[in-house]
């Protein structure tokens, strides 16, 4: 597994499907920052073919005041959660 | 299309930045120089706007800016041969593969997971 | 496990030396070492030791002293990078003439081979970019 992580938002950067694209079928997609933009409900269809795979970092939604529009198929971590997923993946890729 | 199997490597460096307008692809082939000068099988995958890197006719800017293009010609000395190009992110710039001022060779996106996976560190730019 | 970080972006101009401290916070607490977190692209300004953000910010030069201080970890700034932005240590600043110098121990001036040595020395290379 291999986690990527992402920290643009699809409503103004297409990153997003090159990140997808370069995703397997067990890897995983944080995100963090901007990229928590897409965590919301309005937004979450972007990130429909890795239902299940999403992540998003808690402090970049709270900051924002975002959490409580994160959608619900959306795993929520916090930094630690972070650092979990790390050790977790073979290695990590940063998209920006 | 022909299969290949996927590259395999120590460094995968991905290239998403247009040449001159910011210095993210002058800075990620140094790092790729350098890690091939230190003896890493180092590979190369230009996507996205990345791909207008490998366009003949580059040349310096107005204010003599070196771009990248005379970085691109050291790479064979370096020993960097393996280059794969998004081809979906080529054609949507209106190029043909045989306009590339360098061997490299196309790959669409399901290529792209396994050469992510065949490298033990990768670095984008 | 052994973690680098990269850092490429500015200090205070994105959010990535801010989320990227944040990570080094987090695995060092538990119990993870932090070898070295290389700078590059952008991310070099973090070494410049006149920074003087406002009082009630948080201040990152200080915070990456810090983690120098109290868990070892190398502060490496590509010396490229650094040098075309003004970002000199005293040997630097002394060979092109300058009078004073920008960067400064615990920060250190060094190539891009030792972003590939990292890279090949740590269980895991985290990037984070503007």
């Amino acid at each position: 597994m291999i986690l990527h992580i992402l920290n643009r938002p699809p409503s103004s950067s297409l990153v997003y499907r090159d990140a997808l694209a370069a995703m397997g079928e067990d890897d995983r997609l944080l995100l963090i920052e901007d990229g928590v933009l897409g965590a919301l409900t309005a937004q979450i269809r972007h990130f429909q073919t890795i239902e299940g795979r999403l992540f998003a970092l808690r402090e970049d939604l709270g900051a924002r005041g975002l959490e409580g529009q994160c959608d619900a198929s959306v795993q929520v971590v916090d930094v630690d959660g972070f650092v979990t997923l790390s050790e977790e993946a073979d290695k990590t890729v940063s998209w920006f | 299309m022909p299969t290949h199997a996927p590259a395999t490597g120590d460094l995968l460096v991905i290239l998403r930045h247009a040449p001159h307008g910011s210095s993210w692809l002058r800075e990620g082939l140094d790092a790729a120089l350098v890690a091939a000068a230190f003896g890493q099988a180092v590979t190369l995958l230009f996507q996205g706007d990345g791909v207008l890197s490998l366009v003949e006719g580059q040349g310096p800017g107005p204010l003599g800016q070196k771009g990248t293009a005379a970085t691109l010609d050291m790479l064979a000395m370096y020993d960097i041969e393996s280059l794969f190009y998004d081809q979906v992110a080529l054609a949507g710039f209106g190029f043909a593969p045989q306009q590339l001022q360098l061997p490299a060779t196309g790959v669409e996106a399901g290529a792209i997971a396994p050469l992510i996976a065949g490298h033990r560190l990768v670095l984008t730019f | 496990m052994r973690y680098g970080l990269l850092v490429e972006g500015a200090p205070y101009s994105s959010q990535a030396a801010h989320s990227a401290l944040r990570f080094a916070t987090a695995l060092v607490a538990r119990g993870h070492r932090l070898e070295s977190v290389f700078f590059y692209h952008d991310g070099v300004y973090n070494a410049a030791r006149l920074a003087a953000p406002p009082q009630d910010e948080p201040h990152l030069y200080d915070a990456w002293c810090s983690l120098h201080a109290e868990h070892g970890t190398q502060l490496q700034v590509c010396i490229a990078a650094a040098l075309r932005r003004g970002l000199l240590d005293p040997r630097e600043a002394d060979r092109h003439g300058k009078s004073g110098h920008s960067v400064e121990s615990p920060f250190e001036l060094t190539g891009l081979g030792q972003l590939v040595d990292l890279g090949q020395a740590v269980d895991r290379l985290v990037t984070f970019a503007p």
